[in-house]
This record gives C-alpha cells, structure tokens and sequence, in this order.
C-alpha cells in the first residue's frame, strides 16, 4: 500500500458562477481499519479561501501548520490578507523545499479572488506542481473515480444549490468505489457573501 | 524454413502427425474432461516464481488484484448452523464490487462461503459441487460434511505451492447434524463451532465471541450474524455492501437476510440514538 | 564584496572582524555619530528629487561629469523590478550594492509568491539590510540615502530611505547637496492634482535650485514610473522635456520685458500655455518660479 493511501481520504473542488466548492469525506484509517469518522482535511485559511490537504493525515496536520505560519507571517508583513493565487505559489514554494523527503500530501486551494471575486481553484502534486484549471481539481486515493464522476456532472456556471448536488454526488459516488474514502463527507461552498458547509451522510463501510 | 531451423523448432513440426495434434488438445484442454488438471506453469516453486515472469514492458510487476479483504463467519448453535458474509470485492483499494455473492449454495445441504482469490474459490467450489453430487447419485445418499471437506482439503492440497488462495468454510447439515469446517489453501481442514475467516474477521470476531453461546435461539443467532458482520464491514476497508445470513436447519438452509449495511448502520444509530434520549 | 555577500547577518565572522573594524556605539549624547557621519556624506552628494504625481512618479537626480571623456552609459537611476525604480544620493558604490540587493528581494519575492514584490515590502527589506549594518560588527553603514518609487495596488508610491535604516513616505522630496532648499521649493511648488508631465517639470525646476552651470539632457538623469511601470528616460526625452515649455515662456517674458515700465512681478504680468493636456493659466507662484529664472 502506497503511503499516500495509508490513511485514507479524498478531496475534490470545483468552480459554479460566482462561487467555488470544496469537499472532502471524513475517514481516518490505518491501512485498511477506519479508526475516526470525523478527521478534518479542509481547512479555512482566508474569508473566501480554504486549503484541502489529501494525503498521509500526519503530514495534512504539519503542512496545515508550516501554511499557517508563512501566512501569518505574510499577512502581518505585508497588512493585507493573503490571495488564492499567492497561497498556492507559496504552498508550492513550501512543498518544492521538501523536494528530496517531501510531505505526502498533494494540497488544493479553493477561493474567490479578493479584488474580482472569480473563483479560483489549485492543486499540486507532493513536490509543488501547481495545476489551475478552470473546472475541478480532485485528490487522495480515489481521485481517478472523482475524475470520472466530474467529468461526467460538471458543467460551466453552476449556481451554488447546483454546485453542491454535484460536488456531494461526485464524492460520494467516488467514495463508493474506494475502499479507502468514505465515511461521511462535507461540503464547503464559497459564495461572496456567505460560506455554507453541510455534512453529508453516506455509506459507512 | 530458414528461419525454423534459426528457432529451432523444425523438429517439432517434422514430428506433428494427427496424433500427436490429439495429444496436444488433450493436453492443452486438460480441465475440459478433468476438472482437477490445471496446466501446471512451466517452472518450479510457482507460487513464489510466478511473480518473477508477470513483468510489463517496462519491467514493472503486473499485479494480479486478488480479492483478498473479505468477512465471512459461522457459526454452530443448538439448532443448526448460521453463515453470513459480506459482499465487498477489492482490488487494491479499488471496489470491483458491493454485490458479491461469497456463499456458494453446493447443494440443499451444503454452503460454503468464499474467503482470498475469488475464481480460485468459485472454480474449486464449483469442482466440489460436481464430485458431491457423483457422490450422491453412486451411493444414493447425500454425502457427508466431512467428506466434502476432506474432497476439498485433497484438491488444495494437490496444488500446495502453486500460489492458490482460498480460505473458505463448508457447513451443511448431515447424519450426525450442524457441521462445521474450515478449509483452505494450505491444506489445512479444522471441524470447529466458530469461526471467521478474512480480513475483516478481528473485528467480527469481537463482537461474535461476546454474544456467541450454544443455546442461542433462531432468532438471537440471526441477529449475532448479521450484526457481527456489520460491524466488520464498518470497521474493515475490504468489507462491505450487501449482508447475507443463511441458516441450515435438518431440512437444508434456508436464506435468512440480504441487507444493505447502510440501512443497517443507520438503524443501529437510531437505536443509539433513542437510547440515549431514553436515559 | 563576496565575503560581504555571504555574511549579510550580524554573524559576521571572526576573521573578517580582524581585518577591519569599524566602531559603532552612542556617543555620550546618546547619537551613533558613524550614522551622522553617513548622513554628511548623503548631504554631500549630488541632489537628487523625487515627486510623486496623480498619475506616476518622477525620480529626478543631477549627475554632473567632471570631464567630457567620461562615457555616458553608467546610470544613477536604475530600475528594480518592472514597476519599481530607484535612485540615490550619496556614495555611487554603495548604492551600487544596494541595487543589488534590491534586485534580488524583488526576484526572491516573485520566486515565493509569483507576485510582483509591493513598493513597501522593498522598502521594508531594503531599510532593513541598511539598519543590519549600523549594528553588526566590521562593517560601516552605508553613505547614501535612496529613493524609491514604484506603481502597485493602482497608485504611486515614493519612499526615502536613510542610512539608519528609517525609511519615509512622501509626496515629493529632495536630498543630497542644498535638500533644504529643494525641499522648500517643492513645498511651494506641490499640489496633489499634479500630472506626470508637470511632475517631471517640476522635478527639473527643483534641481534647478542651486544648480551650478548650464543644466543639459546629459547631466541630469530621470525616472518615471507610472501603470506602464518603470523607465529611465533617454537623452533625447529629457531634452525634449527641458526645451519645453520653460524655453517659451522664458522667451515670451523676455519679449514682454523688452520696454516694460518699472519692475516687472508676478503679479503685473499673466501667462497662459497651452499643451497636449490643455490650455491653463499659470497662477502667481509659477509665474514667479519662471521670472526668478530669467536671469536679470
């Protein structure tokens, strides 16, 4: 088993008009015994940004903290809060540091942009390859099941109600199909003027 | 014909005559008429080897995904014996499937549940279907759990080192009553009144040994199964979908319960829940 | 100057602090007199103004050449990223490191965040490097003092930074050689509404303060940065902005001058100009700044 699979747990973001999705399923395992259906791997870095860690959970909880730091340190710097695009540079940057014993998790980065309000999603691999398209990132172990779910029900300019149903059918019927992922799952919506988070009830095997 | 002699193989060719060709479909459909001769693989130690030759064009290893994460359990009690499996088969941590049917119905009498390589277990189980109904039809009675076992033990043991994986359970009901039996790759046969076999079976194990005793009533032992399963595939990554209890009583099994163990997680918490509410 | 490179840090090594060693401690009176020391040398050196406009910035600094063998083509106004340049008065080599390290806080800044680095945070860094060295062992602070401008955030931004370390924000300014009357003409001359063009003619007015002999395109040097960024302007650009609107209205007070009765002031004479932005009248105070050019 590989050690991005050890603990579990996948994530997926994906852009709607005017708003940006983030979801991620709640199992903690190791290897094949799930131990806790409620690890946190969405985390809020800004009012409209927030940062998924898929990956190896002790590295999603040291990673979260070394992007604290540096954000924290940028943003009393600088007085100013920090943009989607700059975090993801800087969480590459971080990442790339690590570029001969690196973390084993494979971060993303949703958010609306502070000046134009688009939406903004990222993802890099575990050495800090950034990738930035326009519809959805996903990641962890069963991001080939999520690739087949987004391409199949994402479309260009979904409203947030629409977003959410497809976000949370995309990772739930992904999670079905990995042993790995599942055991409940939450979505965070990003909208100007409000974040919704719902939890969602799924399969619990 | 240069390029014959460059290879080799003029001779091999100088000598097919029809029967030799014969010979060869003989050989080379051996299981057709004898379903316990597999072609052998044409090096020693296979079990081990085999993976040496299963290279890619890059060198890398190419995986066999066997289904190896599984629950199965069963059970002996006052009135007969209960089987329940789970119905998740992996590949990796890919899901093949959430349906998987891991009870093999051999005859009336007779069940065995599915445990490691999934065609190893149906093909072998399907063999042991054959011999049990020859039995049947040559001495005119059903045979006997133990002699189907021991058929089975033989036909694993005939292949030991060749890299079979099974580990399954035959239970049935005969002459001498509830029986019992765990079989599997190795060769090894145990009679026993419990057992759980693959990867989710610690945790089936824990909650079947604390509610397990004989005089266990129809009832009370369906729900041991059931709920024993559910909570292996709630903790097990390899077990999961559907949960299907069977009991074999003197008249044959009967199936008891097919049941999504979501439907079942969620009934379980709701009683939690009221519980909860109630204190 | 590698060794320097390498030991940026109060860690400076022992050996080094064997081969030269500067004192730097209070006085008595409570003054790091090294800092003084810098800053006379500042006070010293080639004025230089800076003056931020509605639209842009204009860096501006005198570089006089004290034989016509020199060749032109070693800059005092030097760009650092694409919207941000800088300039200096004081020690040419010093400044020289500085650009350097400027530079490269601006391309590490864009390495980190893929974002040009915001005027302040140059500043910052840079102020911070000069403070570094009035407090770590065998160096010397630096004799200049810079300034800084830059377009982000959609405005201007012009810094002065000193060899202390203390850094300023301001709307125009002069240093170097007779600042203190710079500054009080550009304190007459300021409005906040004032274009890039009027900039740069101020600028050029400002240097005009106390500057000794005939000021030509090639012994002054310009900057301006705006939302296109920043650039120096070549010789030819700087011409055309000395020949420009001075030269005319020069010429037509001196025709107005031919046969005028008594003295003439800015208030008994009034000029209007018209250009690429428009026609305007000159108030009084522009109107003065001109006839104090007309050598009497």
């Amino acid at each position: 088993m590989s050690i991005m699979t050890y603990n579990g747990g996948s994530i997926v973001a994906m852009t709607g008009k005017n708003c940006v999705a983030i979801a991620c399923d709640k199992r903690f395992g190791i290897q094949g015994t799930a131990l806790a259906d409620n690890f946190q791997k969405i985390f809020q870095v800004g009012s409209h940004m927030y940062v998924g860690l898929p990956g190896l959970a002790t590295d999603t909880q040291t990673v979260y903290q070394k992007i604290r730091f540096r954000q924290n340190l940028y943003e009393l710097k600088e007085n100013r809060k920090m943009s989607p695009k700059v975090l993801l540079a800087m969480i590459s940057n971080m990442l790339y540091e690590r570029r001969f014993g690196p973390y084993f998790v494979e971060p993303m980065v949703v958010g609306l942009d502070p000046e134009t309000a688009e939406p903004i999603i990222g993802n890099m691999d575990l050495i800090g390859c950034v990738n930035q398209p326009s519809d959805f990132v996903v990641g962890g172990p069963c991001s080939d099941q999520l690739y087949g779910m987004c391409e199949t029900l994402w479309e260009p300019n979904l409203e947030p109600d629409d977003l959410f149903e497809t976000i949370a059918q995309a990772l739930v019927n992904a999670c079905e199909r990995n042993a790995v992922s599942g055991w409940g799952a939450v979505v965070y919506i990003i909208e100007q003027d409000k974040v919704t988070v719902r939890h969602v009830k799924t399969r619990m095997d | 014909m240069a390029l014959l002699e460059m290879c080799g193989i003029q001779d091999v060719l100088k000598n097919k005559t029809e029967d030799n060709f014969l010979s060869d479909m003989k050989y080379l459909t051996a299981n057709f008429d004898n379903q316990m001769h597999l072609s052998l693989p044409p090096f020693a130690n296979p079990a081990e080897d085999l993976g040496l030759f299963n290279k890619d064009e890059f060198g890398r290893p190419i995986n066999f995904h066997f289904e190896h994460g599984t629950t199965c359990l069963g059970f002996k009690y006052n009135n007969g014996v209960v089987l329940a499996v789970d119905s998740r088969a992996t590949g990796g941590n890919y899901i093949g499937s959430g349906s998987m049917k891991k009870i093999v119905e051999i005859n009336d009498y007779l069940l065995g549940t599915l445990a490691g390589g999934a065609a190893d277990c149906v093909y072998w189980d399907r063999v042991l279907a054959k011999q049990c109904r020859l039995y049947e039809l040559r001495n005119g009675e059903r045979i006997s759990v133990a002699a189907a076992s021991k058929l089975m033990c033989n036909m694993a043991y005939n292949y030991k080192g060749t890299g079979l994986s099974m580990g399954m359970m035959i239970a049935g009901w005969d002459k001498r009553g509830p029986q019992l039996y765990y079989v599997d790759s190795d060769g090894q046969r145990i009679k026993g009144n419990v057992f759980s076999v693959g990867s989710g079976s610690v945790f089936a194990f824990g909650v079947l040994d604390t509610g397990y005793h004989w005089n266990l009533t129809d009832e009370e032992a369906h729900q041991l199964a059931r709920k024993s399963i559910y909570h292996a595939t709630y903790r097990d990554f390899a077990s999961g979908g559907l949960i299907r209890v069977y009991r074999i009583t003197q008249d044959g099994w009967v199936h008891l319960s097919t049941e999504d163990c979501k439907d079942i997680h969620y009934e379980f918490e709701e009683k939690k829940q009221q519980a909860r509410m109630a204190s | 100057m590698c060794t320097i490179e390498a030991v940026t840090g109060p860690n400076v090594p022992c050996h080094y602090i064997n081969h030269v060693l500067f004192k730097l401690f209070f006085s008595p009176s409570g003054k790091l007199v090294q800092i003084e020391y810098a800053l006379a040398a500042v006070e010293a050196g080639a004025p230089s103004v800076g003056i931020k406009a509605s639209n842009g910035i204009v860096l501006a600094t005198e570089k006089k050449q004290k034989t016509i063998l020199f060749e032109d083509c070693i800059h005092k106004v030097e760009p650092i990223t694409d919207y941000i340049g800088m300039v200096y008065s004081g020690m040419g080599p010093d400044y020289r490191l500085l650009v350097k390290k400027a530079r490269k806080i601006a391309q590490q800044y864009k390495l980190v965040y893929q974002e040009n680095i915001p005027t302040q945070q140059l500043v910052q860094r840079v102020a911070a490097i000069m403070q570094e060295y009035t407090q770590s062992g065998g160096v010397r602070p630096f004799g200049v003092s810079l300034l800084i401008c830059g377009w982000d955030n959609k405005r201007p931004y012009l810094y002065q930074c000193d060899p202390s370390g203390a850094y300023f924000a301001w709307k125009a300014t002069a240093m170097g050689r007779n600042y203190v009357n710079g500054k009080t003409f550009l304190e007459k001359r300021y409005s906040e509404d004032l274009e890039l063009d009027d900039a740069v003619h101020t600028a050029i007015l400002t240097l005009k303060e106390g500057f000794e002999g005939q000021m030509t395109a090639e012994n002054i040097e310009i900057g301006i940065a705006d939302e296109n960024g920043f650039r120096r302007l070549d010789v030819a650009t700087v011409r055309d902005h000395l020949s420009n609107i001075p030269q005319s209205v020069h010429t037509a007070i001196l025709t107005l001058k031919e046969g005028f009765e008594g003295q003439m002031t800015a208030e008994n004479i009034e000029i209007g100009i018209a250009d690429e932005n428009g026609f305007r009248r000159l108030d009084v105070a522009t109107v003065r700044d001109h006839l104090s050019n007309i050598p009497q």
